[in-house]
């Protein structure tokens, strides 16, 4: 049966692993993804060069993390101090913007299972500079699961029923936050894969500030929302 | 004294060799290592003339709590210098990527250690570092419980750091002295480390899934919120002579390191409930009595016989409140309340 479900997920295909590997990776991996975004493709296919047409952009992976709005603008305040530190970083060695703050971005339309336990207006951190985990070392996750320490010493049925977490692609934003769901997408411009609703945001007041300061200002994220965009 | 943590490091060793354990996840150790390498702080600690200018104004009282306070940061930094660095080199062969970042780790604590150490001399003093390495009095811990205690002690780093540069910043009258300036990108470190030992929990998932799990977490958030604030209110003058007030200041730290605790740590205490500050209040207490019977002129017997009763006290103000009903939580990538969670 190992055997089956090794094979079964190497294809990666709409349905073809089993509930439990689509179920919780990064909150809805790749397979899942397939099947519900015909505009925002998740896996490179295969093309004939004969078929490209010269004016084809090349396809560029983005990674998000997403959560609702309160939490990411304006509960998490170390979350600013580390955006603020990685574009001094960028800026200190000439390196070029490779993450955003999209506000209601609209690649949530083809991530419905992320949609769904998000509370509104959400807010993605989006990056070309993504995790590690290459496709085909996630599909050799796949096959291990049963030997991984994650499961040691759980007797039960197949399949385990806690969440596989160990399968998926992790990255240095997800870690931090936690409380956050993430996965990918692949778009054809920058402008496609930052395109966002607008939206006016409000935060209240907190009810009980403790802290020695004000809190940050509102408004902060605006060197990091895509160019031309207002907070 | 800050204490000089040390380990077992054959088990260390065999926790993360990926020889024994195939299906160890390293994904999140090398998106770590990737950070780590970044070294945002590289150019980070350079001084300036200010430093001496402002040391020799200070004066009276303040100027020995703050000398004792640069003493007490200086080789807390330096002990995790050692602890990392040692790790970093025995965990080489068994996992070359932990081992890296334990190296790295410890280059951050050399610099900081290295730039509270000049400051001292700013007050004409320094630390003996060489002599400090040969310090034999150390605190033994398995590595499971140094995982939890010092990822408290980074993310307690982290918002004492923050707190204080935040404060300052809006109330620039008390920057007495320049190196509470660097503390917004210093405490970044801070707070990166605190990062990579919640990793190490994630990849010993075992540390954070059962009972005993949750009395651990319980048991060392009580001990470093408690010592923290038992420590902090018999040095209430340099929080004072930097414009805070100690109480608040606590209270403030551990709420917000208590927070983030909650993402890795299955439970954490309910520090919110007023009954836990009162319970701290006590304590601060009790431990002032304590403290005036050990300086008494009295002789040893009746000293002793003072203090039992106020250490029975304590110790019945501490387990009160690790009785306390805590709060559960933890990271959602394997909570049991993480199916009823909206994001």
């Amino acid at each position: 049966m190992l055997g089956a479900l090794s094979a079964a997920s190497l294809t990666l295909g709409p349905g073809s692993a089993p509930a439990p590997f689509t179920a919780k990776c990064g909150n809805d991996g790749a397979a899942n993804a397939l099947a519900t975004a015909p505009s925002f493709r998740t896996a490179v296919a295969v093309v004939d060069s004969d078929q490209l047409s010269p004016e084809k952009k090349q396809a560029q992976k983005y990674h998000f993390v997403v959560a609702n709005a309160k939490f990411m603008l304006d509960e998490e305040e170390h979350f600013k101090e580390l955006l603020f530190e990685r574009l001094r970083y960028n800026g200190e060695h000439d390196k070029e913007q490779d993450f955003w703050l999209v506000i209601e971005p609209k690649f949530l339309d083809n991530f419905p299972d992320i949609t769904k336990r998000l509370r509104r207006p959400a807010v993605a951190l989006v990056s070309t500079n993504g995790p590690w985990i290459t496709e085909k070392e996630k599909k050799i996750y796949h096959g291990q699961w049963r030997n991984s320490t994650l499961f040691a010493g759980r007797e039960g049925p197949w399949p385990p029923q806690v969440p596989p977490f160990r399968l998926c692609p992790q990255w240095f934003m997800k870690l931090r936050l936690d409380r956050v769901l993430s996965d990918s997408y692949e778009a054809d411009s920058l402008e496609e894969a930052l395109a966002s609703n607008p939206t006016k945001l409000e935060f209240e007041k907190p009810e009980n500030w403790v802290a020695p300061y004000a809190k940050y200002e509102f408004g902060w994220w605006g060197p990091f929302l895509p160019n031309g965009l207002k907070v | 004294m800050p204490k000089f943590y040390t380990t077992d490091f054959d088990e260390m060793e065999t926790l993360f060799n990926t020889e024994i354990d195939k299906n160890l996840n390293q994904s999140e150790f090398e998106v770590l290592l990737q950070e780590f390498k970044t070294d945002y702080n590289q150019t980070h600690f350079v001084r300036n003339k200010e430093f001496k200018e402002a040391a020799d104004k200070i004066d009276g009282p303040l100027r020995q709590i703050f000398v004792e306070l640069l003493e007490r940061s200086c080789t807390a930094e330096f002990y995790g210098f050692l602890l990392y660095k040692e790790l970093g080199r025995r965990l080489k062969k068994t996992n070359p990527v932990v081992a890296e970042i334990f190296s790295l780790m410890s280059r951050d604590e050399a610099r900081h250690a290295g730039f509270l150490n000049k400051g001292l001399s700013d007050f004409n003093l320094a630390l003996g570092l060489g002599f400090l390495t040969k310090a034999r009095k150390y605190t033994f811990f398995k590595p499971k419980f140094i995982f939890y205690v010092t990822y408290l002690s980074e993310k307690i780093g982290y918002w004492r750091y923050i707190t204080i540069y935040r404060h300052l910043k809006e109330n620039p009258e008390y920057q007495c002295y320049p190196i509470f300036k660097y503390f917004e990108n210093w405490c970044q470190d801070e707070n990166r480390h605190g990062d990579f030992f919640s990793a190490l929990l994630k990849a010993q998932h075992q540390f954070l899934n059962d009972w005993k799990a949750k009395l651990w977490s319980r048991f060392f958030c009580l001990s470093v919120y408690v010592t923290m604030y038992l420590n902090d209110c018999q040095r209430t003058a340099f929080y004072e002579g930097i414009g805070l007030d100690t109480k608040e200041f606590d209270m403030h730290v551990i709420i917000e390191t208590n927070r983030t605790t909650a993402r890795i740590f299955p439970a954490v205490l309910d520090v919110e409930n007023p009954e836990f500050k009162r319970r701290l209040d006590k304590m601060v207490e009790i431990n002032e009595q304590l403290i005036a019977a050990g300086e008494s002129d009295d002789i040893h017997l009746v000293k002793d016989l003072k203090r039992i009763p106020l250490i029975a006290a304590l110790a019945s103000e501490l387990l009160a409140t690790f009785l306390m009903r805590p709060i559960e939580s933890g990271s959602v990538d394997f909570a049991e309340f993480e199916a009823q969670l909206v994001y």
